[in-house]
């Protein structure tokens, strides 16, 4: 007894507590279902949600916390990683509510779903935190292997296997290419797996410039690219989009592009430290493509799904410029970005989830004259595009000023340049579909919106959805004016974040005032 | 809560009433809430006016509350003498716009309260004292005005409706992009509009900055190479919202010329004047010139609106303390006129059913035409040419005399244009309400009370300021004089926060202030 104990002292297994939560829930729902059967299905999904929710809450007294390594230090609760913790799980509390009735509706049983969501948020909750080599590649397939199983989930409708198949293949071979990356480091670094003695070990072997890191540093950079959807990585994701349930979706263009984030700050920041020019270089012109061709390729979308899978690609080409900064206002300007996106983003897929259910199609040309049948839907969706679009008040507009202002404090210019006139570029698609909605008069409603079935919220599983879309609409619409709290939270995440001060400091700084010494000012 | 920001919360308050009235409410009825806040806005526009200190030219019923410091922005408005005079001008075109809407409007719920958002969107920005804010507020109108012309416009309602989407929004990018830049050069800890300066910028710098700047600003005036959205929004846009449009968004741009491009960036602004001055004396010439060949009236009243923009700019690039009077003197005038020219414009169409100048004839004959309309157009027409006794000529003259000094052969071509006003006037004139009308077709419905009262409120509102221009010109003398005034003293101590000229010996020999000083 005295012994676990010790060992528990020692590992600071608390610190992984919100993942045991995590864990515990998953048990409850598959346990729930086989017991009570098919009727569990009233209850689970608020049991997961509750679950979730308790994490949440587990991560916020774990801010600041002493001693932040766990299990030897292949675990990190720092700051940061408690922001990351924190979106992707909400991220699954918010997606759980909009595909209770999407996947009751298909016929499908919830509870396996919930279960497999929530094996993919534990998988991106480790990640987040991992800094471990082994511990990340095992929570990265367990993210990427539970994510397979979620796109391939409707399984009767052909779309879905084949996205199932494309994604699993490409995400094997990908995660293949980023384990043969990772091997080389623990070679390079004379056999280690931590992440900081990595990164303290391979300046001492292999002097300041090696060929071998950069080959690596190659190969990790296309598996995380891949998870965060970036171009030339990209080719999955419209497909995947287009096929997968929508839930299935709105997860992994949040989620699991968190988790992506997060992974890639830790890798980078660390092990990488010595190369930061060069992976500086090659996320630069990730971003670049990601921005061009993701807003130009949205253009001549006439899928929803598809259309906002462009966008997701747009979306993180403009959060790598927050990564590429390099500064406390950098990396903050991304997490803040990423906590507003979690809410436009799902509110819109809860929007684009809800006529779908209406209607049964995700063309955008149905969407034609909807504001004379649902103004509530209309609206919803308006703003969350219209905040995807960078249209303020909106969240949207303050998350991409953050990015935008803290890359020009970093001196890249041209980046932010682009940014800008990419989303001008991406304000035209946005606004199509609003003006879909919104000018098109009666006698040019589509088919799908005149047959549009009477508006009733007491479905079951209606009711969650509506709650989560006015959720999601209010934070759009709000997290841009009153900021300062989000705000104020990413940036301690950031300077409270050991990992990522000397990267601050060893960054050459144009006589700039960073966040953080005008918060010092104050 | 402080009468600026009461001034900016109400319209949006009535918006947000009228958008979430619940049940069916007539549109008759909602048009009365709507007009009720607006008047309310208006109320509080006069009750600035007679609060306005006339001895001082600084900023006036300031406000300042931090909002995210992590940016540098902050919620702080005040006034001037520059912005007082188009925020009054702004309520008052709200109510014309509200009176010019037909009584059965198509969705007036959202039209109504687009309207209304429309009109707090431009108090902001009038208001900003904050670089950042600015942008939120010029970026806002993006949308409202997109939807005003995209639901409640002509034939062609959604090309230019997405014209001007595009258009605008390149506009706002460039405006932000040039902020940053500003911002960031200024230590980029703050966007207030008091600490920012461009001294001690290499000119280079400025320069890339300021051209930023006026290209963000020349889309939205328009300036000639960048103007050809306006045709199209205007002329597809119903009456209300064109005069919106012309009226008071327009004079943002012109707005954003003074207090940003002159104020922020005295040095380089002495450099790109004289180029200036050529793209504002090309676009005068040029709408004056398309205006002539223009077979709709809407479209030739659309594109002598571009010429007229063009003398504020002339008078802004000449900078001196005349001319930057008369420039705005003239937004505020042309803001009047234009928008009871589309309000003429508006009533004809609506009541003949066309705007082709080879249809339209003889609409003064007193028994079958539109006498009334007619008179009030035919007045219009004038005071927009510049006849002397209306606005229009009070402020070209002070322009012409203002820049005379600086560009004499720019100011010269712009009186050479004026009299080109008068061309496309008479031709306007001539074709439509004089002639003979066909007494057996014409059957044209009766002119409203509250379609004629707006036009009788703003003519004379133009003949009043014509006899009286010194009631407008109070207001704004005391600020535009302080411009000039300011970079006398702050020429010999360089004071770190100036934003007027600093007078570098040699840097230009034509710099207009210096030139100023040089007559003085």
């Amino acid at each position: 007894m005295d012994f676990s104990s010790n060992i528990a002292s020692q590992l600071h297994a608390g610190t992984i507590l919100p993942e045991g939560i995590v864990i515990i829930t998953l048990m409850v729902v598959l346990v729930g279902d086989l017991i009570v059967g098919r009727n569990s299905a009233r209850w689970l999904p608020y049991v997961a949600i509750a679950g979730l929710l308790l994490a949440v809450a587990d991560l916020c007294l774990l801010w600041n916390a002493p001693d932040p390594d766990a299990f030897l230090g292949s675990f990190r609760g720092d700051n940061l990683s408690i922001v990351f913790r924190g979106i992707i799980a909400l991220c699954t509390a918010v997606t759980i509510p909009m595909s209770i009735r999407y996947v009751q509706q298909s016929g499908t049983s919830l509870a396996e779903f919930i279960g497999i969501m929530l094996t993919a948020t534990l998988g991106g909750m480790f990640l987040s935190g991992a800094n471990e080599l082994v511990t990340i590649f095992i929570s990265l397939e367990m993210l990427s292997i539970s994510s397979y199983l979620m796109t391939g989930y409707m399984k009767r409708d052909p779309r879905s296997n084949e996205a199932a198949l494309k994604y699993l293949l490409i995400g094997a071979s990908s995660s293949a290419i980023f384990l043969y990356g990772v091997s080389l480091l623990y070679g390079l670094s004379g056999g280690k797996t931590n992440l900081i003695e990595i990164s303290a070990a391979i300046p001492q072997i292999n002097g300041p410039q090696s060929l071998g890191l950069a080959v690596s540093l190659v190969f990790v950079i296309a598996g995380i690219a891949f998870k965060i959807s970036a171009v030339p990585f990209h080719q999955w994701t419209p497909d995947v989009y287009e096929g997968s349930p929508t839930p299935v979706v709105a997860f992994l263009s949040v989620g699991s592009k968190t988790a992506g984030f997060a992974l890639a700050i830790r890798l980078l920041v660390t092990a990488f430290e010595p190369l930061t020019t060069e992976w500086h270089i090659i996320f630069t012109a990730l971003a670049i493509l990601s921005m061009v061709l993701g807003n130009v390729v949205a253009l001549a979308q006439t899928s929803m799904k598809r259309m906002l899978a462009y966008s997701s690609i747009a979306q993180a080409g403009f959060v790598i410029i927050g990564l590429i900064a390099g500064t406390d206002a950098g990396y903050s300007s991304m997490i803040f970005y990423l906590l507003i996106y979690l809410f436009m983003n799902l509110g819109a897929f809860t929007c684009v989830i809800l006529f779908t259910l209406r209607t049964g199609t995700d063309q955008i040309a149905e969407y034609a004259g909807l504001y004379h049948k649902d103004p509530l839907l209309t609206l919803c969706l308006s703003i969350c595009l219209l905040s995807l679009g960078g249209i303020p008040p909106l969240a949207g507009f303050f998350g991409k000023i953050y990015l935008f202002w803290a890359g020009w404090q970093a001196g890249i210019y041209g980046l932010v340049l682009l940014g800008l006139i990419t989303s001008v570029v991406s304000i035209y698609y946005y606004i199509r579909v609003v003006k879909m909605m919104v000018v098109k008069e009666p006698h040019e409603m589509s088919d799908a919106v005149r047959d549009y079935p009477a508006i009733r919220w007491n479905l079951p599983g209606m009711r969650p959805l509506q709650v989560g879309i006015v959720i999601s609409v209010i934070i759009t619409s709000l997290a841009g004016i009153l900021s300062n709290p989000l705000f104020t939270l990413a940036t301690d995440s950031v300077t409270s974040t050991s990992i990522l001060q000397p990267a601050v400091v060893t960054q050459e700084l144009p006589a700039t005032v960073t966040i953080s010494s005008v918060i010092e000012q104050e | 809560m402080k009468i600026l920001s009461f001034l900016l919360w109400l319209p949006v308050m009535g918006a947000v009433i009228i958008g979430f009235l619940p049940g069916k409410i007539a549109s008759a009825r909602l048009k009365q809430i709507t007009t009720l806040f607006a008047l309310g806005t208006f109320a509080v526009t006069i009750w600035l006016l007679t609060q306005f200190d006339l001895s001082n030219g600084g900023w006036q019923f300031s406000e300042y509350y931090s909002w995210i410091d992590a940016i540098g922005l902050s919620y702080s408005l005040a006034i001037d003498g520059v912005s007082l005079p188009l925020l009054i001008l702004n309520s008052l075109l709200t109510i014309v716009a509200i009176y010019s809407i037909g009584e059965n409007v198509e969705r007036p719920r959202l039209y109504y309260s687009l309207i209304l958002l429309i009109n707090a969107g431009i108090t902001g920005a009038l208001a900003a004292q904050n670089l950042l804010l600015f942008v939120i507020f010029y970026e806002l109108e993006l949308i409202p005005f997109y939807l005003m012309i995209a639901i409640w416009g002509g034939e062609k309602r959604g090309y230019a409706a997405t014209k001007f989407l595009l258009y605008t929004a390149v506009s706002g990018l460039l405006v932000l992009a040039a902020f940053l830049g500003i911002g960031f050069l200024n230590g980029g800890s703050s966007f207030d509009y008091d600490s920012l300066t461009s001294q001690g910028l290499p000119l280079i710098t400025q320069l890339i900055l300021l051209t930023v700047l006026l290209v963000g600003f020349g889309i939205k005036i328009p300036l000639v190479p960048l103007h050809t959205w306006l045709p199209d929004a205007y002329t597809e846009a119903s009456p209300a919202v064109t005069i919106l449009l012309g009226g008071i968004l327009a004079k943002l741009g012109t707005y954003g010329l003074i207090r940003f491009g002159l104020q922020l960036f005295p040095e380089a602004w002495s450099l790109v004047a004289p180029g200036l001055a050529i793209i504002g004396t090309v676009s005068v010439l040029y709408g004056a010139l398309s205006a002539i060949a223009q077979k709709d009236i809407k479209r030739m009243v659309a594109y002598s609106s571009i010429g007229h923009m063009g003398y504020i700019l002339v008078a802004v690039a000449a900078g001196t303390e005349l001319s930057i009077l008369g420039a705005v003197a003239q937004m505020i005038g042309h803001g009047l006129i234009l928008a009871l020219l589309f309000h003429l414009v508006g009533i004809v169409e609506r009541k003949v059913g066309t705007r082709d100048l080879d249809i339209l004839n003889g609409l003064m004959n007193p028994i079958r035409g539109l006498p009334l309309t007619s008179g009030l157009l035919i007045l219009a027409g004038m005071a927009s040419a510049g006849i002397p006794g209306l606005v229009g000529f009070v402020a070209e003259f002070i322009i012409f005399q203002g820049s005379f000094s600086t560009f004499p052969i720019a100011t010269l071509l712009c009186i050479i244009a004026s009299g080109l006003t008068a061309v496309y006037f008479i031709i306007l004139l001539n074709r439509t309400c004089f002639g003979k009308l066909d007494n057996k077709l014409a059957y044209y419905p009766r002119v409203l009370r509250s379609e004629s009262i707006p036009a009788f409120a703003l003519t004379i509102i133009i003949l009043f300021l014509g006899i009286q221009p010194n009631w407008l010109l109070r207001w704004i003398e005391p600020t535009t004089n302080q411009l000039t005034v300011n970079s006398e003293q702050l020429s010999a101590d360089s004071y770190p926060h100036s934003r007027t000229s600093q007078l570098s010996v040699g840097a230009s020999d034509h710099s207009p202030v210096q030139e100023l000083l040089s007559r003085k």
